[in-house]
């Protein structure tokens, strides 16, 4: 006769075995491809994140804010000055009040940003923002001569632009500043 | 004799208007089209800490109310398909994701278009858009709806204008930190949607609104101001099920508009919340009809209205809330 010492040794192998064998199974086991739609949400692989900025990445991207809040007050505010002038009074002396400080703003804050140094990491992100900054000027630029001779050409060449130089920006924000917009 | 068909003929004749006034009514009611309405979920923004988009629904760690039990929502952002006779309007445009707008942490994006192509429609189709404010996620792929023609309230642009305009660099700025901001005045208005609202300008495809305005035989705007933004706005929609009411943010939650609490504050006055939940409470005799912008129980059964949905591009929702007569279901 087996002692009780025996068969406890004995049980416990065989929860041992069970739990193994159980493990294995579930692992082995094909995963379901049709889930239910109330089971999809939020169950998917995590998006990767953006890696973290260095120390030095993280001085531009501070340096660099002082201008990117201005300049996309200044991007707007370009395009609120097309509204106003298309929606009110098609004042074109109005039109350049709004647009004359927002041309010498795109074009010192292109000197500004051209003179920084950014870490070699960031010389692209650094290259696509001054080109966006010089994009606004150009846009600010074509309105301008737009109130000179009255070719309303020249606002849809502003309005391209504009939307070119907004996409930059947003590309460097993905970069610097990726949680700059958040749920509204 | 003579003089009791005296007595009775003033009665008769008030008794006959009031027949033809009735009769009158339920014609032009009856003669007045029903729209068929879909919803789609743009993309959806992942695990919201509850408190942020309710404050009455903060997290409780340890409670053992309901209403403080939930850590996170899953906030999609819905889009109003409306198609009345042969016009196809949309309520808000959601957002476009880039390569340079990734906005991590949201989910199930997919393109307008092609969206709109499962419904059966084309983006070039679509003959009106009407933003219940210029966020920009609510205000995106304009661009990508040739024809059609926006609506936005002049309140809107003119609340926008003065913050640009400000003195003070917080106030003002459209970023007034790096890690984001909510409700600073201009806040949450990027220069790319801005853009695209004035690119419709441009085209000679906008229409400034002030305040109510029919766009449609029963489609109307009802100004919602301050209700979330400035120049926040709803539309009124006649149905088969009765008279919707789409609320943008306005009427972030449905939920909310149900208990009565505030939801998604951000320019907001929680006053004029209220007063907007009331006027759809007025326009459609309850809360069941209102058409919320964010509801995180949207196309499941505890949204009643949104529940007769399905999964289509990239695991986003879609709805289909209620067809006019002849319409085709356009559930897969």
């Amino acid at each position: 006769m087996p002692g009780a010492r025996s068969l406890l040794l004995a049980g416990i192998v065989l929860v041992l075995a069970a739990s193994v064998g159980a493990a294995w199974l579930h692992e082995m086991r094909p995963q379901s491809v049709v889930r239910p739609a109330a089971q999809t949400a939020g169950t998917r692989a995590e998006k990767p994140q953006p890696p973290a900025l260095t120390a030095d990445e993280e001085r531009f991207a501070t340096a660099l804010w002082a201008v990117h809040r201005e300049a996309t007050r200044s991007a707007v505010a370009m395009s609120f000055a097309g509204i106003a002038y298309q929606t009110e009074n098609r004042d074109a002396r109005a039109l350049a009040r709004s647009i004359e400080p927002l041309a010498k703003f795109f074009h010192d804050a292109e000197i500004e940003v051209r003179t920084m140094s950014p870490p070699p990491s960031l010389s692209k992100t650094h290259g696509q923002y001054v080109e966006a900054l010089a994009l606004y000027a150009n846009a600010a630029a074509e309105m301008l001569k737009f109130i000179e001779d009255g070719d309303s050409q020249r606002l849809d060449v502003a309005h391209r632009l504009d939307v070119r130089a907004s996409e930059d920006m947003l590309r460097v924000g993905e970069v610097l500043w990726p949680g700059q917009y958040k749920p509204h | 004799m003579r003089k009791r068909s005296l007595r009775i003929r003033p009665f008769a004749w008030t008794a006959l208007i009031a027949a033809l006034v009735c009769l009158f009514d339920a014609a032009a009611q009856a003669q007045q089209p029903v729209c068929s309405v879909w919803l789609i979920e743009s993309s959806r923004f992942m695990k919201v800490p509850f408190g942020a988009f309710m404050p009455d629904r903060a997290f409780v760690p340890g409670s053992n109310k309901p209403e403080s039990s939930i850590p996170t929502v899953d906030l999609p952002v819905n889009i109003g398909v409306i198609k009345c006779g042969n016009e196809l309007v949309l309520y808000d445009t959601g957002w476009k994701q880039q390569e340079y707008l990734k906005m991590t942490g949201s989910d199930h994006w997919a393109p307008l278009p092609d969206q709109l192509k499962v419904l059966g429609f084309n983006a070039a189709d679509v003959t009106k858009v009407v933003i219940g404010h210029a966020h920009w996620d609510h205000a995106g792929q304009l661009s990508d709806l040739p024809n059609a023609v926006l609506y936005v309230q002049r309140e809107e642009l003119k609340a926008i204008e003065w913050a640009l305009n400000y003195p003070e660099p917080h106030i003002r700025a459209i970023n007034s930190d790096p890690g984001g901001c909510y409700r600073t005045p201009a806040c949450g208005y990027m220069p790319l949607t801005i853009e695209e609202v004035y690119g419709k300008v441009l085209k000679g495809k906008a229409v400034i609104v002030d305040g109510e305005m029919e766009i449609l035989p029963g489609v109307r705007i009802h100004p919602a101001f301050r209700a979330h933004t400035a120049g926040s706005q709803l539309l009124e929609v006649p149905t088969a099920i009765g008279k919707l009411v789409f609320g943008s943010d306005a009427f972030s939650s449905y939920e909310a508009i149900r208990d009565w609490m505030t939801a998604n504050v951000q320019q907001t006055d929680t006053v004029q919340q209220f007063l907007a939940y009331e006027k759809c409470y007025k326009i459609t005799g309850g809360y069941n009809n209102c058409v919320s912008a964010h509801e995180p129980l949207s196309y499941t059964d505890k949204y009643p209205l949104t529940k007769n949905s399905w999964e289509a591009l990239n695991g986003g929702r879609m709805a289909e809330i209620t067809l006019a007569p002849g319409e085709k279901s356009r559930k897969p």
